[in-house]
């Protein structure tokens, strides 16, 4: 059986494990072996948002040394993925042994609805999810990863599942890491505006694929007492 | 060292400090598909240049041999009720039959004249009270519907800029395909020498909540005609 | 108004909260930028070619930057050969002084200005005003907040941040019309008003969108035609530009103008492009008697020797990115203390003026939006992260409140524990047990540390640990 590693990254590891446990249950279904990568914590893109490049050095090395090219690592998050894939070119450029790794794993690294679509080739997972719900586009996986219809296909093969447009949905949710805590008044602003479109919607499930946007989104629906919830796309492909 | 070597010297020191980049190679502006003959391509192109002129608010009067351009400019001047025109050197018509037929209708004609301060004062001042600027542009642009227009002393910018309305005459042998046409016809040499305006349009803003007004500060209304040459 | 000393510059996080707090100034900018993001989408929709032209713009503007030495002495030459006089600026200071110079012996009194980024950011006019010379903007935007006696809040639209009822009630108080807020009336009056004063100026100064070295050619881009008055009928006429405005040949003209428009303005081309090579000459009738060119670096050949930096300098000023971020588009440009707001500010202003715009580059999420717009496809975010990495760095560091270096501390403490994956994992279970009993279904309304600003403003936290089930497929 092929075998994928499965990096939970560290928000969902903190805040969302059901997230790993559905990612690998869909994987799972499809008939692959899912090994947990569990020897790296965090991708590295905290402290590098932040400027601190020494501390996000750290971390990047210890992510490369837990995978080794030739084994597919799936990661259900837009931003992390890019951070692996793309700004590790950057980050590392001072190291060229770790830089060397880095362009060698960068084949190997892959978004959760990426892999499935464009690796197994795979739209329909035999999910069920009864409700009405928009996509919410995570910036990263819409403009640093390209990932712009593969999210979709897989919803639109989801039994029950109404998807239905909103307003500017590519518009940033104004998570951006630190940035939400550190400008909390801009962030603040910018997920207020997003759920006023929102809510024009009729939506009660707002779906994305990376947690940050969740924990944004969901936050702020939480504070207003709306009744929509939030969900990551491989929540919604593993529900039946 | 000057100050403007010091200058060139920091920049150069800068660029060295960083990679320089390769010299470019420049895809070729993407070739036109030429119809048939050549009146074809003429007539397609002036089409095409009244249907941009047209969306950028500008009124196109249509196509005229040299002789109707006399009439055509005097029925547009009499249905605006314009009581004076001034009016430059043409490119290749004679503006001077179109002046004096102005002035048989009973329109005032302002020409350019001498270039002494007194003289160009009150040439000034003339131009910002009439009601219609008329010249010939040297080309014209199909693809965005813009007037190519060269400040000469016989056909001076301000015609182009004071008058609240504007007729220019183009052309039909100087309708170009696009922007990289019309500034290749018209030549390095022109541009180092003379003062050129790409015109697209009447003047406009949208500085107020981003809504189109026009004519803030150039002339509000635009009118264009071209001019089909008599064969030879 | 004597102002010499500009005032202290404002503090970003002050400003940028007045931005957001006011509801009405956020309506208004989604209003204004959302309408020209929709002109932007159907000129490209309508023009295959466009992304295909934003390559060779950026590959001329690499190689025009790459070679920018060589540029500027030809550009000079050739400027000088058609008879303008060229200074060339190191700085603010040395670029106003010279102006003044200018202006002070042409005996100007009355100066009129065309839209010009480059002259706020020397701040020009409170120079010339010392120097007791009327100096009135003529673009209707500039002029609008001039009698506001504001900034400009928009490299494009400059007074974005005004709604047509704003601009009715500043012309009724100041130029004593009846109120209205149709803008076709209130365009009138403006363009009563400064029709006069345009034939009464005797000094004009504008910007430089392009400076075509090959030709000795100045381009300057408008829809007014205020730019074409500026530089035609004042006796004396000083054009003001960085250094990285220059591009080889007249040739690569139509490149830029192909998609300069069409990201600024959602126009296919600009009502008027003007090519001014040189005053008057022997008997024309029009266009200034002398004309000066003040070519500036101030902090650009800095950017020129930092690689990451470098490709700022490409920018064509169009505006694009400010449109479309969606933090300007919550704050508006004032809260940027900076002739240059936005997302192409947060990555200039830092070079230009120092320790006062250290904070702007973590004003962003990084999504990259200004990126995808941006006709030269400037990395944007790219540099941002470069720039937050230099602060860090900085010396004396930069003043930042209480909250924000918790927020950094933490970040750095959590990237050093994370280096320890099971050491964190057995912390986080042990906080997650102590946070658990305070949560409300699956979230936290209030949390201390460096989250505090999390539930401060708007959000609730979401319980660590609590979302274990995954949902079932019933609604």
């Amino acid at each position: 059986m092929p075998e994928v590693r499965l990096f939970a990254t560290c928000l969902v590891e903190e805040f969302y494990p059901s997230v790993i446990e559905s990612a690998a249950l869909v994987l799972e279904r499809l008939k692959l072996k899912v090994r947990p990568l569990r020897s790296a914590f965090c991708c590295a893109q905290a402290p590098f948002n932040e400027g601190l490049r020494d501390e996000a050095v750290d971390l990047a090395r210890r992510f490369l040394k837990s995978c080794e090219p030739g084994t597919p690592v799936v990661i259900p998050s837009g931003s992390c993925t890019s951070m692996v894939k793309i700004f590790y070119s950057d980050l590392l450029a001072d190291d060229p042994a770790l830089a060397k790794k880095a362009a060698a794993m960068r084949p190997w690294l892959f978004e959760f609805s990426q892999f499935l679509v464009n690796v197994l080739k795979v739209k329909y997972v035999g999910a069920r999810f009864d409700r009405t719900a928009v996509y919410h586009p995570a910036c990263h996986l819409t403009r640093e990863l390209r990932v712009v219809d593969e999210p979709r296909l897989l919803l639109g093969a989801v039994q029950n599942l109404r998807m239905v447009d909103f307003r500017n949905p590519e518009e940033c949710c104004g998570f951006g890491g630190a940035f939400s805590v550190k400008l909390p008044h801009i962030s603040a602003a910018m997920v207020e505006d997003k759920i006023v479109r929102i809510k024009e919607s009729g939506a009660t499930a707002v779906i994305a694929n990376d947690c940050g946007c969740l924990m944004q989104i969901g936050g702020a629906l939480h504070r207003q007492g709306l009744q929509v919830e939030t969900f990551h796309l491989a929540e919604v492909l593993a529900a039946r | 060292m000057s100050a403007f070597h010091k200058i060139i010297a920091t920049v150069k020191s800068a660029i060295e400090r960083s990679p320089r980049t390769a010299p470019p190679a420049h895809p070729a502006s993407p070739g036109v598909i030429v119809p048939v003959t050549h009146d074809a391509r003429r007539a397609e192109l002036i089409s095409q240049f009244a249907r941009e002129l047209e969306a950028v608010g500008g009124a196109f009067l249509g196509i005229f041999s040299p002789d109707e351009v006399r009439a055509r400019t005097v029925a547009l001047a009499r249905d605006i009720g314009a009581h004076t025109a001034a009016i430059g050197a043409g490119v290749t018509l004679d503006t001077a039959a179109v002046a004096r037929a102005l002035e048989q209708a009973g329109i005032a004609v302002i020409r350019p004249g001498a270039s002494g301060d007194a003289e160009r004062a009150s040439y000034r001042e003339r131009l910002a009270g009439c009601d219609l600027g008329i010249v010939e542009a040297n080309a014209g642009i199909a693809a965005t519907g813009t007037l190519a227009v060269i400040g000469t002393s016989a056909s001076p910018n301000s015609l182009t800029l004071l008058p609240p309305a504007n007729l220019i005459i183009v052309n039909a042998d100087r309708m170009r395909a696009d922007l990289a046409a019309a500034v290749s016809a018209i030549g390095a040499e022109t541009f180092t020498t003379k003062r050129v305006a790409l015109i697209t349009g009447p003047s406009r803003t949208a500085d107020i909540e981003k809504m189109i007004v026009l004519g803030v500060h150039g002339p509000r209304k635009l009118y264009a005609l071209a001019i089909w040459p008599n064969e030879v | 108004m004597a102002a010499a000393k500009p005032d202290p510059i404002p503090d970003f996080l002050e400003t940028s909260r007045k931005g957001v707090a006011d509801a009405d100034l956020r309506r208004k900018l989604e209003n204004s930028t959302g309408r020209h993001l929709e002109h932007v989408a159907h000129m490209r929709a309508e023009f295959p070619g466009y992304d295909g032209e934003r390559d060779v713009a950026r590959r001329i503007k690499e190689d025009a930057i790459g070679r920018l030495d060589e540029l500027l002495i030809e550009l000079k030459q050739k400027l000088e050969a058609n008879g303008c006089t060229v200074f060339v600026a190191a700085d603010a200071a040395e670029a106003r002084d010279y102006i003044i110079k200018i202006a002070r012996k042409a005996s100007a009194r009355h100066v009129v200005k065309g839209k010009s980024m480059t002259t706020e950011e020397i701040d020009l006019n409170p120079a010339l005003q010392a120097a007791g010379m009327e100096v009135v903007e003529t673009d209707l935007g500039e002029y609008i907040v001039q009698l506001r006696r504001e900034r400009p809040s928009h490299i494009i639209t400059p007074a974005i941040h005004l709604s047509k009822e704003d601009i009715g009630q500043l012309f009724a108080d100041q130029l004593g019309i009846a109120y209205t807020a149709e803008p076709e009336a209130l365009t009138a009056a403006a363009r009563e008003r400064l029709r006069s004063i345009f034939l009464g100026a005797d000094l004009g100064v504008t910007g430089v969108n392009f400076a075509i070295a090959e030709t000795g050619t100045l381009v300057l881009i408008e829809n007014e035609g205020n730019g074409r008055l500026t530089s035609t009928l004042p006796e004396t006429f000083i054009a003001v530009m960085g250094i990285e405005k220059v591009i080889p040949k007249l040739a690569d003209l139509s490149h830029f103008l192909e998609i300069l428009a069409r990201t600024g303005t959602g126009q296919k081309l600009t009502t008027y492009t003007n090519f001014i090579s040189g005053p008057r000459r022997e008997g024309e009738l029009d266009g200034p008697r002398a004309m000066h060119v003040v070519i500036l670096d101030n902090g650009r050949s800095a950017m020129l020797a930092d690689p990451v930096m470098r490709e700022a300098l490409y920018c064509l000023r169009c505006g694009a990115c400010l449109n479309v971020c969606p933090v300007y588009r919550r704050i508006g440009g004032h809260a940027y203390n900076s002739p240059y707001p936005g997302p192409i500010g947060s990555i200039v202003s830092p070079n230009l003026f120092g320790s006062a715009a250290a904070k702007l580059p973590f004003a962003s999420t990084l999504c990259g939006a200004c990126r995808d717009i941006c006709p030269v496809k400037i990395d944007i975010p790219r540099i941002l992260l470069h720039l937050r990495w230099k602060e860090t760095q900085a010396q004396p560091p930069t003043k930042w409140p209480a909250d924000a270096r918790r927020t950094r501390a933490g970040v750095r403490r959590f990237a050093r524990m994370a280096r320890h994956p099971r050491t964190l994992r057995l912390l986080s279970r042990i906080g997650g047990w102590m946070l658990r009993p305070f949560a409300r279904d699956r979230y936290l309304r209030r949390m201390p540390g460096p989250f505090k600003n999390w539930t401060r403003w708007g959000r609730d936290f979401p319980a660590p640990g609590a979302r274990r089930r995954k949902p079932r497929g019933e609604g």
